[in-house]
């Protein structure tokens, strides 16, 4: 039997919302860009993988509605995980996603250590960079959403808003698309796969858990948490075989590069567009 | 018979002042817009010649980039002066002919109608002589602009619809701030959010990066022997 090196983090149901997230933003992102840079080679080679320009609006809508039923569901989700009984109090436990007081110190703690003038803060289970990427993720798809089902059916969209609202929601929708698609090619996939502490990459939300050496250092306020309450031993889980963390690695790096190939595509060919 | 001469123009008087200005004795002259047959008007896209007759001149209410001031035209001169108003919007511009759009509308040309759908001028302006957008007959007057331009492609669209502008200003532009303030302020209200949150995390993520290279391997309190 192999050994229990690694504590349990997320779900199976996470791992498959994460997952749907990952293959719908990033078919949303080439679909998106596709029609944006449609002007340059670059763009009408990326429609034509997805079947050319009104294809790509197609499935554009159609992943779209995706995510908004994935948004609805999470929801849903939250609702039942919520522990109503000592509402809202348990809105800001450790385990809780909600940002909270604690936050704010640990980040500008982590400011500090990063600039070498502080001891490294005692995370516990979520840091303030995974809470950010949640709730701006949280945020985002409403924002994308709602502005793209206006612009998606602007004939019905201009009986509720002015027409020209449309002006306006077209650019909150791709500044909002530019800021999610950049935060998440540079910030997100460096933080997940290249610094030292998670490279070559953190598998975490394929594999489900964290090595517990790793986290010691990393989240040592909820080691000691799980270990005072005595539930570490019961988190705990063997890692996966080898087949299973060459696919991940394979799958993520797979991810990676088609961020990184719509990043810098993006970037080259921004002056060359009409905006 | 002074009495009878004095009642006569007094009576004359009285009649002139009560008849009041020739616009007043127009009384279904009244743009539709706003109340008459709204409804009939936005589901069928027809209106009656005379109600879509610009109003009269209100010599106080101002339209800005159009009309400043008191009084700054008469209604007849108004024909001449806005452009925006000739049955020939290019009437008197000299070798009109063998100009092309974009020489003068260069602008316009740069808008998602026009690069993405490969919109072509007359398509939504139609053929010589182009009317004004203002026009009182001009298939782009506001008032039916969606029912004889946009529900060419877009069916269904209504007067709201028509409301999109098609050539967009840039939002960046401070001048769009005087045009399409929601516009000017919504766009840099993102670009200030979108630019927030890159001049912190992306110093921050390099910067952590580059620390971590310089942590110490030490065990942690509790930690397995590799």
């Amino acid at each position: 039997m192999r050994t229990k090196t690694r504590i349990k983090r997320f779900t199976p149901l996470q791992r498959l919302f994460h997952l749907c997230l990952m293959l719908s933003f990033l078919t949303q992102g080439s679909t998106g860009l596709a029609r944006l840079y449609m002007e340059t080679s670059w763009g009408q080679g990326l429609a034509r993988v997805f079947g050319g320009y009104e294809a790509c609006r197609a499935i554009h809508i159609y992943v779209g509605f995706f995510l908004l039923f994935l948004f609805v569901a999470h929801i849903f989700y939250l609702f039942s995980k919520i522990n109503w009984k000592n509402f809202p109090r348990c809105l800001f436990s450790p385990d809780s996603i909600v940002p909270q007081p604690k936050d704010i110190k640990d980040s500008l703690q982590h400011v500090f250590w990063i600039l070498g003038r502080a001891e490294a803060p005692k995370f516990d289970r979520w840091g303030y960079w995974e809470k950010f990427d949640y709730w701006a993720v949280f945020w985002g798809i409403p924002v994308l959403g709602i502005t793209g089902l206006l612009l998606a059916y602007p004939v019905a969209a201009s009986r509720i808003i002015p027409g020209w609202g449309l002006n306006i929601a077209l650019w909150v929708h791709r500044i909002e698309a530019i800021l999610a698609m950049v935060h998440v090619f540079t910030i997100h996939f460096f933080i997940a796969h290249l610094r030292r502490h998670n490279f070559p990459m953190d598998q975490a939300m394929f594999e489900g858990s964290v090595s517990l050496n790793h986290t010691r250092h990393e989240k040592p306020a909820w080691v000691e948490r799980l270990a005072q309450e005595g539930k570490l031993e019961s988190v705990l889980v063997p890692e996966a075989g080898a087949r299973k963390r060459v696919l991940f690695l394979l799958f993520g790096y797979c991810a990676v590069a088609i961020g990184v190939f719509l990043l810098i595509g993006g970037l080259v060919n921004s002056p060359y567009i009409t905006w | 018979m002074w009495g009878t001469i004095g009642f006569l123009i007094g009576l004359a008087g009285l009649v002139t002042v009560l008849a009041g200005p020739v616009w007043a004795q127009e009384g279904e002259e009244v743009a539709s817009a706003i109340r008459r047959y709204r409804q009939h008007e936005v589901s069928t896209g027809y209106y009656e010649e005379y109600e879509v007759k610009p109003r009269r001149m209100l010599p106080l209410v101002e339209i800005p980039g159009v009309r400043r001031g008191l009084f700054p035209y008469s209604p007849s001169a108004a024909k001449v002066r806005i452009r925006t108003r000739l049955a020939d919007s290019h009437r008197a511009i000299r070798f009109y002919q063998r100009a092309r759009c974009e020489k003068c509308h260069i602008e316009q040309t740069r808008d998602i109608h026009i690069v993405r759908a490969n919109l072509t001028c007359r398509q939504c302006h139609g053929g010589e002589p182009i009317a004004s957008i203002d026009h009182i007959y001009s298939p782009m007057n506001p008032i039916r602009r969606h029912a004889y331009v946009c529900a060419k492609c877009h069916e269904g669209s209504s007067a709201s619809f028509a409301s999109y502008v098609i050539h967009s200003p840039n939002p960046a532009d401070m001048g769009t701030r005087e045009t399409f303030p929601l516009l000017f302020y919504v766009f840099w209200g993102m670009v200030t959010l979108t630019a927030g949150t890159f001049l912190f995390a992306l110093p921050h993520a390099a910067l952590w990066g580059v620390r971590e290279l310089f942590i110490k391997e030490e065990k942690a309190e509790g930690e397995d022997k590799d």
